[in-house]
């Protein structure tokens, strides 16, 4: 890494800080002036306003403000309100953990399944093959992923009846079909991209040069024309980082996986102030994240590329 | 002197909507160990399907129809994927017209060059590594150590071009053949290339075919010269034979197309009037007749054969241009010497010269 990436790396890292402090507190706010709190004070009034006063709801906007930016600067959301007695951030922090690991093999799906079948597709062009995987690849952007992992957990169901791993989370055989569920759409996407790049780069002449050396087709297929290919497909890389992410929120909840997904609809409607704030935050810094790392990959892929 | 490449009758077409473009229409080429041939024409005469045939490299959807290539005594179009591979870049290598574009982007000039030698055991492995710095500084890429690190947006264009020739030569192929080397580059690094070429050609004894529409470049670099019009040989010879004594009217009208600095003040130059003809639709006759100042009756309707017009001096043409004036006077009165059927033999019939023009 040069000097002049390291020096961009490190000013866009400031950047993920000031974002992630900027969501969470315009999510704090957004949260606290909707109608209703975490607790109703109907039946139990007296067990309410001793909850409010417990957390300090009962504050001024700008004092719960101010203390929630003092604790937010020393990593602390508080305690949530729903599951008492847990600190948000581990709470969140154990949550997060599934859902990275199964966003991280849906990842690998997409990058390997993408890549084979969009290099293939190209290289086979207008013959069956190309067509067949064509038609796959529109199917599988086409089929909404609930739908697909309806259909994967069925199939796998059939194929092996007694196979522990279509559904539950804990062991490492219950990965790979969630994963997949998760990834296969995105793979499409990639698949047809890297086709179109691909197609595009073995025509150019320098693919040409390299059949004229007497390389090998692996090698000129591989080093010469899908390292030029690849450089306008990482583009997409940062929204399908985040895409997966938060795409994840409905294969959680069909595979019953503990992650961070069912926080997303659970933490609004219950009013848990902690675990909202703490869940945006987390995404807005992920989601920097993956877009910083796109682009300190596009350098590593592109000499011609060089922050100064 | 025994023929290393020899191309017979080659014809590569393109089948489009539209019907069938013919690039190359009946190709002979005969290339010596160490010669320097010249091929010349104006664009789209098929001088680069030519060479690109050689190797057979033609891109989709074009295809080699009919004819043979021959390279030291192998028959090129019979080669499988793995000894075509061979062939490539070993025995016969090729350098393009765009050096911005030839080269790979993201790889380092250096391993570019290291690579064209790795996929071929004429070198070991260590020998292409070091042997990278010497083909740079054989073709005068200075501080060649440090520039074999860099990569080819870092060169200038003419040392792109240098790169890539040093690529061409480094498995040491019988034949390079260099598809317009120059036309991208500005005119003095043109001069250097060429320059270039000429003493590798001496130094090393490879044989180079040099595409090119530029005579001038032919008359500097080139021992033969073949000139192609409409996917054919028009004319071939002996360079020096070809410049005192063009016989096919097209190459008559190329050379008369050249400024010359030694010619007197106010001389003409000439242009070719006309378009090059549709390959998918060629005309009748000689394919050059619609634009030649030169026609006789049978030009129409009939497509004349190479002609011997000298020692080893080849024309297809129907009439004999030894005593067409200077452009200067009027072309009407040019005496043109139509060529009797039998044997190519040199039959003057003054009194029925027509010239049509
Ligand atoms: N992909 C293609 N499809 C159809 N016709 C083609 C294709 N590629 C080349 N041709 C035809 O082949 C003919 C010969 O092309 P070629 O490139 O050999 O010409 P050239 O003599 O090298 O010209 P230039 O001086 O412009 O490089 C051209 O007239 C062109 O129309
Ligand atoms: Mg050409």
């Amino acid at each position: 890494m040069s000097r002049g990436t390291a020096i961009y790396g490190a000013r866009r890292l400031l950047l993920v800080l000031g974002t992630a402090f900027i969501v969470s507190s315009v999510t704090f706010l957004a949260i606290h002036a909707l109608p209703g709190t975490a607790f109703t004070c109907e039946k139990n009034p007296a067990g309410c306003a001793h909850q409010n006063a417990v957390y300090g709801l009962n504050d001024p906007l700008f004092i719960q403000y101010r203390t929630f930016l003092w604790n937010l600067i020393h990593g602390d959301l508080g305690y949530s309100y729903i599951n008492q007695g847990t600190q948000v951030v581990p709470l969140l922090l154990r949550e997060a953990g599934a859902s990275l690991l199964l966003g991280l093999f849906a990842i690998v799906v997409t990058i390997v399944v993408g890549l084979i079948i969009g290099v293939t597709a190209a290289v086979r062009q207008n013959t069956w093959l190309d067509y067949a995987l064509s038609s796959f690849v529109v199917f599988g952007y086409s089929i909404p992923s609930f739908v697909l992992a309806t259909f994967i957990i069925i199939l796998t169901g059939i194929a092996l009846p007694n196979w522990a791993g279509s559904i539950g989370w804990g062991a490492p055989e219950q990965i790979p079909i969630p994963a997949i569920a998760l990834g296969l759409p995105y793979a499409a996407v990639v698949a047809r991209l890297v086709r179109a790049s691909m197609l595009d780069v073995i025509r150019q002449d320098y693919v040409r040069t390299a059949w004229a050396k007497g390389l090998s087709s692996r090698v000129i297929i591989v080093r010469h024309a899908l390292r030029n290919a690849l450089i306008p497909v990482i583009t997409i890389g940062g929204p399908l980082v985040t895409a997966i992410i938060t795409g994840s929120v409905v294969i959680e909840t069909i595979f019953g996986i503990p992650g961070l997904g069912k926080e997303f609809v659970v933490s609004i409607t219950t009013r848990d102030y902690g675990i909202v704030v703490g869940l945006y935050t987390f995404y807005a810094v992920l989601v920097g994240l993956a877009n910083l790392g796109v682009d300190l990959l596009y350098p590593v892929l592109d000499p011609r590329i060089r922050y100064a | 002197m025994p023929a290393i490449l020899e191309v017979k009758g080659l014809k590569t077409q393109f089948l489009v909507r539209g019907g069938v473009v013919r690039a190359v229409d009946g190709i002979d080429l005969r290339v010596n160990r160490g010669e320097t041939v010249g091929i010349v024409g104006e664009s789209g005469s098929g001088k680069s399907m030519t060479a690109l045939s050689i190797l057979r490299l033609v891109p989709e959807p074009g295809k080699i129809v009919e004819g043979s290539i021959t390279f030291d005594g192998r028959d090129v179009l019979a080669m499988n994927r793995d000894e075509l591979r061979k062939f490539r870049g070993n025995d016969v290598s090729m350098i393009f017209q765009d050096p911005m574009s030839s080269l790979n982007p993201v790889l380092k000039v250096g391993y570019q060059i290291e690579e064209a030698m790795k996929s071929h055991d004429r070198f070991s492995a260590e020998e292409s590594k070091s042997r990278v710095p010497m083909l740079l500084r054989r073709v005068r890429i200075p501080d060649a150590d440090r520039r074999a690190k860099e990569f080819p947006h870092q060169f200038s264009g003419g040392m792109r071009q240098r790169a890539m020739i040093a690529m061409g030569l480094s498995n040491e192929p019988d034949v390079l053949i260099a598809d317009e080397p120059t036309t991208a580059l500005d005119v003095t690094v043109q001069a250097q290339i060429l320059q270039q070429l000429r003493d590798l050609n001496r130094e090393l004894g490879t044989a180079i075919v040099l595409i090119t529409h530029n005579m001038a470049v032919v008359a500097n670099i080139c021992t033969w010269v073949v000139v192609m019009y409409a996917g054919r040989v028009v004319e071939q010879g002996p360079t020096a034979e070809i410049f005192r004594s063009p016989q096919h009217p097209y190459t008559w009208s190329l050379l008369r197309s050249i400024p010359r600095i030694d010619e007197k003040l106010g001389g003409k130059l000439l242009t070719i009037s006309g378009l090059p003809p549709d390959l998918t639709n060629l005309p009748p006759g000689c394919k050059f007749h619609p634009r030649c100042r030169f026609t006789v009756d049978r030009c129409f309707t009939e497509e004349p054969d190479l002609f011997n017009v000298g020692p080893q001096h080849e024309s297809r043409c129907w009439v004999q241009m030894d005593n067409v004036p200077d452009p200067d006077s009027d072309l009407r009165e040019a005496p043109v010497v139509p060529l009797e059927e039998d044997a190519g033999a040199l039959v003057i019939a003054g009194e029925e010269s027509a010239a049509a023009v």
